[in-house]
């Protein structure tokens, strides 16, 4: 999978190399417009992450110069921008999402699998049936079980798990629990005090009565839910 | 600034002196038509008396005038017997007066002489079958006509002359405060904002925009100086995660630690980033409510429930803090609300309400349907809001407990938000408080919600 970064800014663009490098993507950088839109037009991604203030071509002319190519190649972007106008403008440029800076790259990294999903023909829907360890869950019955032992769990909780689960082995930060599970589309509304607590919560339930703990808190990032090995 | 000025000098002046001009000329041309009427009804009724002086001579005459032109002084006279002129006396003839044949029509009119003379007649029947033509020269009347006219065409400009420098002179004066506060404004600039233009005389119409002008400079000052404190607070606000971040990098770097003392250090960096961020992404909310930039999307809503749904969010929070949360939120209340600006007042509220209630209180929310409005109050059970706060704490950065440690999103701006997110949509947020006894905080919103302005 090769991922394109034109963004201007030397350490973001370091820093969302090294880490999309981590999960094993092929990565190319470019740091100026007009270099961005030549390493576009050159070869072919599997996806694009789009600064939009770049020096030289600004990212909406890369992006239309690339959908005006025919080019279908999902685009993200990412923008210190995040008026409503400024994320209609960039999705009707032809962008497949829009990530308001600073964004949390545990944030992108999942937006990014979403989109190569989407682009791979994806799922025929999400899976019914989840599982980690001895941690069992019907999403569709809305069970959930540890070794054995149904789980008491609140709907809330129940999503929260849920949305976990779905993302085992990955960082999900707050911003990703606020907007997903509790649909909260305004990001300057304080849930991360509910977050917490529903985790707690949750971690009781969950983790407390087992000896091999799933549920970690990565300090400054969020939440991640993973067995011993992962 | 001083051309506009002249020029509506000028302009006054001009009006002035155009519409004193007509005034004049109407005058005069009345004065004048009114002198010549008198006149010559006077002359007339002196022609009349000779008239009827010749009129007794001729009538009493044989046949010769000649002794009536040389006994009466004005002597300008025909006499016509039987259809034809009998006699003309000389100065008539001298005179060289229209002599007809004929007996002319009786009355009073006036004729001019071959030389052009303007001459009075007055023809009329006199006894014994005799008809008598008297003419005198109106020359004294004209002359005295005449003069009124030049009189007049002479006063008409220098009354205008003097009446326009006079205007010009006074308009001048008029205006001289509006040049005075427009020289005095234009010093004004953000750094002297607390000056204010003089004020003569509060009650004429330069003194009320004097007045007006100084109140907008009132608004404009104190709306500074709202910014330059908000500014001043944001940096500070901002300035101490950035500190955070900065001596836990370099105290990290100082250190030779393992690998998970360094994630520990990393992780305690990122949360300092969350809280610039989350600080940064109030800021950005407050600025764009400012400058009535965020769009309002308004749809009729449960209000009910949308108080419900941030009541149950929260729950959690009272929960962990043993506050017996309750509420009672009727459904069916619903009016036109941005949905998710309000749910952002009603969370920033009840996170507030939940913060300054002690562990083991209670915060009650209620939802009040009355005519026209409709209410949301939260009671907390809080220590309440020392009066001289009560309206400090919708301000932003405004904290009642300056000492109270900055936890998480603790920076102020909550209330200010949810002030500004009632606001937005239409409503107001009051509080009642009294010391030891909580705090209630009631958001009211208009039912029939009218757009207080149009954001873009």
């Amino acid at each position: 999978m090769k991922i394109l970064v034109i963004e201007d800014d030397r350490k973001i663009a370091q820093a969302l190399k090294k880490g999309l490098e981590s999960e094993r993507y092929e990565v190319d950088a470019a740091s100026t417009g007009s270099e961005g839109e030549a390493l576009a037009a050159g070869r072919a991604f599997d996806l694009i992450v789009l600064d939009l203030m770049l020096p030289g071509r600004d990212g909406l002319e890369i992006l239309a110069a690339v959908r005006g190519r025919r080019d279908t190649t999902p685009v993200i972007i990412l923008t210190a921008k995040d008026t409503i106008e400024d994320r209609v403008v960039g999705l009707d440029a032809g962008a497949d999402d829009y990530l308001v800076k600073p964004f949390a790259f545990p944030e992108l990294s999942a937006r990014i699998r979403a989109l190569l999903r989407r682009g791979a023909g994806g799922t025929a829907g999400p899976l019914a049936k989840l599982e980690l360890a001895d941690l069992e869950m019907d999403a569709a019955r809305r069970e959930a079980a540890r070794g054995g032992r149904p789980l008491a769990l609140t709907p809330r909780e129940f999503d929260l798990l849920e949305y976990l689960l779905r993302n085992q082995g990955r960082v999900v930060t707050r911003e990703m629990l606020a907007a997903d599970v509790w649909k909260e589309t305004r990001r300057a509304t304080p849930l991360d005090n509910v977050i917490d607590v529903h985790i707690a919560r949750l971690r009781k339930k969950i983790d407390e009565p087992f000896a091999v703990r799933l549920l970690h808190t990565v300090r400054g990032v969020g939440f991640i839910l993973r067995g011993e090995s992962a | 600034m001083k051309r506009p000025a002249s020029s509506v000098r000028l302009r006054l002046t001009l009006w002035y002196t155009l519409a004193l001009a007509l005034i004049i000329l109407a005058f005069s041309l009345a004065v004048f038509l009114f002198v010549k009427d008198r006149l010559f009804r006077q002359f007339d009724r002196g022609m009349t008396r000779e008239f009827a002086a010749v009129a007794a001579e001729v009538a009493e005459d044989a046949g010769d005038f000649r002794d009536i032109e040389s006994q009466i002084a004005p002597s300008l006279f025909e006499v016509f017997r039987g259809g034809a002129p009998v006699f003309r006396s000389a100065s008539f003839r001298k005179a060289g007066l229209p002599e007809s044949a004929g007996v002319p029509a009786a009355g009073i009119r006036t004729v001019r002489s071959r030389r052009g003379e303007r001459f009075r007649l007055l023809a009329g029947p006199v006894k014994n079958d005799r008809f008598l033509v008297v003419a005198q020269e109106e020359e004294s009347v004209w002359h005295i006509l005449h003069t009124l006219l030049a009189i007049l065409s002479l006063a008409l400009p220098a009354a205008l002359i003097l009446a326009a420098l006079g205007g010009y002179v006074l308009a001048g004066r008029l205006l001289a405060p509006v040049g005075a506060m427009a020289r005095q404004a234009e010093k004004i600039g953000a750094e002297s904002l607390s000056e204010r233009l003089p004020v003569k005389n509060p009650d004429d119409e330069f003194g009320k925009l004097a007045a007006a002008f100084n109140q907008t400079l009132a608004r404009l000052e104190a709306a500074f100086g709202r910014l330059q404190r908000f500014t001043a607070d944001a940096s500070h606000e901002l300035r101490t995660p950035l500190s955070a971040l900065r001596s836990v990098g370099e105290v990290a770097l100082q250190e030779d630690l393992d690998v998970a003392a360094y994630r520990d250090r990393i992780g305690s960096m990122l949360e300092e980033t969350s809280r610039l961020t989350s600080l940064v992404e109030s800021l950005l909310v407050l600025t764009r409510a400012d400058s009535g930039r965020l769009p309002m999307n308004r749809k009729p809503a449960d209000i009910g429930a949308l108080v419900g749904k941030a009541v149950e969010d929260l729950r959690v929070l009272a929960e962990e803090r043993s506050q017996n949360l309750t509420s009672d939120l009727p459904g069916g209340v619903e009016i036109p609300v941005d949905a998710d600006l309000l749910r952002q007042a009603v969370v920033n509220v009840l996170d507030n309400a939940i913060k300054f209630t002690p562990a083991g209180g209670a915060i009650a929310v209620a939802l009040t349907d009355r005519p026209g409005v409709v209410g949301i109050e939260v009671r907390d059970g809080g220590p309440g809001i020392p009066e001289a706060d009560r309206d400090k704490i919708f301000e932003r950065f405004y904290r009642v407990e300056k000492d109270r440690p900055r936890d998480a999103g603790g920076a102020g701006l909550g209330l200010a938000i949810a002030k500004w997110a009632v606001e937005a949509n239409g409503g107001r947020i009051e509080v009642e408080s009294r010391a030891g006894r909580g705090s209630t905080f009631r958001i009211v919103l208009p039912k029939c919600n009218i757009r207080k302005k149009e954001s873009t």
